[in-house]
């Protein structure tokens, strides 16, 4: 599901909205209810009086006339039902125009203080309001209980205008929040617009720094952005100038190659052309070995990921290796040696081809950039959790304070002597990336370098098929 | 009973013409003269061929009890006495009407959209020609107190008025002329000591009248007098001048009306302008409607006899009137009032 900010923000603003909109309509209809009957009940009350004021005691019998405003104030503008009952003060009846719910409750508590309850009449819902009169007569002086009522047609609707004021009310705040929302929304989201429309704009080749006008919280993310820009620049530099180098790289040897072949077209001496011939192959094979390094290093640099992996013994990988370049003339006035220190398996994961390019790159290196009779030694040994595959000789090391710097492809630390294509701890370095190794060159004492590759071991449990 | 016969005729009409719909029968109790009603009862079964009509004329009092009776109840209940239509509404034994022609009837002559006035009927003094010669003739209740004390003796047992006893709308309107006047009492007073005679209804009064044994008639339906006048030319027919009540007969539907639809049409057609015409045009029984023209208007009365008609609104002020003690109340000092000049006399 996409996330998005308008829609969660807005799911918020109405889960909040609905719950403080109901919390205030319970509370308006509860308040309509009151306000209506606090309202009507007055109308109870003016009847209640206007018959306790019409009646008089007649010869020991309460005499009434029922007065006519009274029933017409009880009725209310709404034409309600109206209902009276008259009761002695020994219960019995003066008169009445409907039997009334009027409980013994009842009739007790309005003893003490006027009464308005709601009650029910034949299934309709009636405001009952009861009130004592004392009348003083001269034979007797009895309290008589008045007892009004009348239908809730007027409280309902009164309830209901009221209701309907406050929902309108609700409704428009909700309404002019939404609103505001809206457009507090629209105001938030500017700044990411304006980093949009920047990035959108901005050209290819364009790895400045970026200069967008944006809130406090978002610098971050600017911030970011400006260090992933800056690191591209840095990769596309590097890869320029790995192809400037390249093509300079290429462009020598065709040179030489170009000028030896008009030298000799220009000699009529056939031996010239022999020996111009057997120089233009080594040039070749040279150019071709370049080429083919190159190849390597591009394909290595361009498949980030491991394709398959294979678990791997390294140190049957180093002993086989160490013995192809033993055999071969290259190595025959240097003198190479494999240390395994401790016991194995010294198994890694990894893909065999790479690694073993890797350890023909370090030992091809070693052999190009040291004089004849050095001590090149080969070791693996055991690190906790890692293995160090290293390479260390004895020769005069490089004139460079950080040999790190070697692996740069064409770094040749100032050294043209040699004919080696200037790729080979690049390809190295590339290799252990994609190993998640750890490369480190340092020098050696008191003469020599050495290179380390550090790799993780691979998970036990398949060791013995390896060996 | 010319009436009955027509009313045969056209139910047979009726029959006839709505052969293949089924007939519904209405059953109306009312207290209306079905002579004066039959030209409203007419153009309804006119207009609506579908409906017969049971049109049972009674006493205010029987159809109150009919109404009020839970076996076979009514359809439409329509009576003179108001303050008992009005109770029985608030009884809850009545049926709201919504029709446009209902919510826009005037407010003073509905109530809860169930009890309709849709008459207009002038309460009226009626005399004969004898009494004109012998005395000024009372156009004003000051006149009949008046001529009521001067002419006690010509007028001993000669004058007659409702009974608020033996009629619902004889007590209506004494109680209604009680809460417009105290000097009301005056005039009970001198009707007491002119030894009027009360009768139960208007007709009774008219025949009296006509036949000699009275000379004046108080508080006569003018709906009914001025019908008689006309045929009785030796009977004169005033609305008081100072001020006259107005009596309206008021129409509910029934809640537990069987034939509620034909009912609601029945009661719209009393209220719609086509049923007010036939009130205005062939009934005395007023129009209540201001856009109704015709002889009997409400509207017409009102140019005749000036701004002191007073209709007793149709609200809850008459269930007062129905109020048992009240009444007891009304009639114990009724009969005080009638014996406190007639003693010294004695």
């Amino acid at each position: 599901m996409m996330r998005s900010l308008k829609r969660s923000l807005a799911l918020w603003w109405l889960a909040i909205m609905l719950m403080l909109g109901g919390l205030m309509l319970i509370e308006a209809w509860s308040s309509a209810h009151r306000s209506a009957d606090q309202a009507l009940d007055g109308q109870l009350e003016a009847a209640s009086l206007t018959i306790a004021e019409a009646m008089q005691w007649s010869d020991g019998m309460p005499l009434i006339e029922i007065p006519a405003s009274a029933l017409e104030v009880l009725a209310t503008r709404w034409q309600e039902r109206v209902f009276y009952e008259l009761i002695g003060a020994d219960g019995q009846l003066i008169t009445r125009n409907a039997e009334l719910p009027v409980t013994a409750r009842l009739k007790r508590e309005v003893s003490k203080a006027p009464v308005y309850v709601d009650a029910t009449y034949h299934g309709e819902t009636i405001r009952l309001h009861g009130r004592e009169v004392s009348s003083a007569g001269w034979d007797t002086q009895e309290p008589v209980q008045v007892w009004v009522a009348h239908t809730c047609i007027g409280r309902d609707e009164l309830a209901r205008t009221l209701i309907e004021r406050t929902l309108t009310r609700i409704l428009a705040t909700m309404l002019m929040a939404g609103v505001i929302l809206i457009f507090a929304m629209r105001a938030w989201m500017m700044p990411l617009r304006r980093l949009r429309s920047a990035l959108r704009e901005r050209e290819l080749e364009d790895t400045r720094p970026l200069l967008v006008d944006v809130p406090e919280e978002m610098h971050e993310l600017t911030d970011t952005l400006n260090h992933l820009l800056g690191r591209q620049r840095q990769h596309r530099d590097s890869l320029l100038r790995f192809i400037a180098d390249a093509s300079h790289q290429l462009k020598t040897p065709l040179a030489g190659l170009r000028s030896i072949s008009e030298l000799s077209l220009k000699s009529p001496d056939p031996r010239d052309w022999q020996q111009a011939l057997t120089t233009i192959q080594d040039e070749t094979d040279r150019t071709s070995r370049l080429a083919t390094q190159l190849l390597n290093l591009t394909r290595l640099r361009h498949q980030v990921d491991l394709a398959d992996t294979d678990r791997i013994a390294l140190d049957r990988l180093l002993k086989t290796t160490v013995l192809e370049w033993a055999e071969r003339q290259d190595a025959r006035d240097h003198d190479i040696g494999v240390e395994i220190v401790g016991s194995g398996p010294f198994v890694v994961c990894g893909e065999e081809w790479a690694l073993h390019e890797l350890i023909n790159n370090l030992i091809d290196n070693a052999l190009r950039y040291t004089p004849a009779g050095t001590v090149i030694t080969l070791g693996l040994r055991r690190l906790n959790q890692q293995l160090e595959l290293f390479i260390e000789d004895n020769g005069p090391g490089v004139g460079v304070p950080d040999p790190a710097s070697l692996i740069r492809p064409f770094e040749r630390a100032g050294r043209q002597d040699t004919c080696g294509s200037g790729l080979g701890l690049a390809i190295v370095a590339s290799i252990a990336e994609r190993h998640h190794g750890q490369l480190q060159l340092s020098h050696c004492q008191p003469s020599g370098l050495r290179v380390s590759l550090l790799l993780a071991v691979a998970e036990s449990g398949h060791g013995e098929e390896d060996q | 009973m010319t009436g009955r016969h027509w009313r045969w005729v056209w139910m047979a009409c009726a029959l006839l013409t709505a052969l293949p719909a089924a007939a519904t029968t209405l059953i109306v109790e009312a207290a209306l003269d079905q002579d004066i009603f039959e030209p409203v009862l007419r153009a309804f079964q006119q207009a609506n061929a579908d409906i017969q009509i049971d049109y049972r004329d009674r006493s205010t009092i029987d159809v109150e009890q009919r109404a009020r009776a839970s076996d076979d109840p009514p359809d439409v209940v329509i009576s003179s006495a108001m303050p008992w239509q009005v109770a029985l509404s608030n009884d809850g034994l009545a049926q709201p009407l919504t029709t446009p022609e209902a919510q826009q009837w005037p407010q003073w002559a509905k109530w809860r959209n169930e009890v309709f006035g849709f008459t207009f009927e002038p309460i009226v003094i009626a005399y004969r020609l004898e009494l004109a010669a012998a005395m000024p003739p009372p156009s004003t209740h000051r006149d009949l107190l008046d001529i009521l004390t001067h002419y006690r003796q010509q007028l001993d047992g000669k004058v007659v008025s409702y009974s608020p006893y033996s009629s619902g709308i004889g007590d209506m309107l004494f109680q209604q002329d009680a809460r417009y006047t105290p000097r009301m009492w005056d005039l009970v007073a001198a009707m007491g000591a002119a030894n009027t005679d009360f009768r139960g209804t208007t007709r009774s009064m008219l025949e009296g009248l006509t036949a000699g044994r009275y000379w004046l008639g108080y508080n006569l339906l003018g709906s009914y007098a001025l019908v008689w006048a006309q045929r009785h030319p030796e009977i004169i027919v005033q609305v008081p001048n100072d001020y006259s009540l107005v009596m309206m007969r008021t129409a509910l539907i029934h809640r537990n009306a069987r034939h509620v639809d034909a009912a609601r049409r029945f009661v719209n057609f009393l209220l719609s302008k086509e049923g007010q015409f036939v009130m205005a045009g062939e009934t005395p029984l007023f129009s209540v409607r201001p856009d109704v023209i015709g002889p009997y208007t409400a509207q017409r009365l009102r140019d005749e006899v000036g701004d002191h008609l007073y209709p007793i609104p149709v609200d809850a002020t008459l269930l007062a009137f129905v109020d048992p003690l009240r009444r007891q109340s009304f009639l114990k000092r009724w009969n005080r009032e009638l014996k406190i000049l007639r003693q010294p006399a004695d």
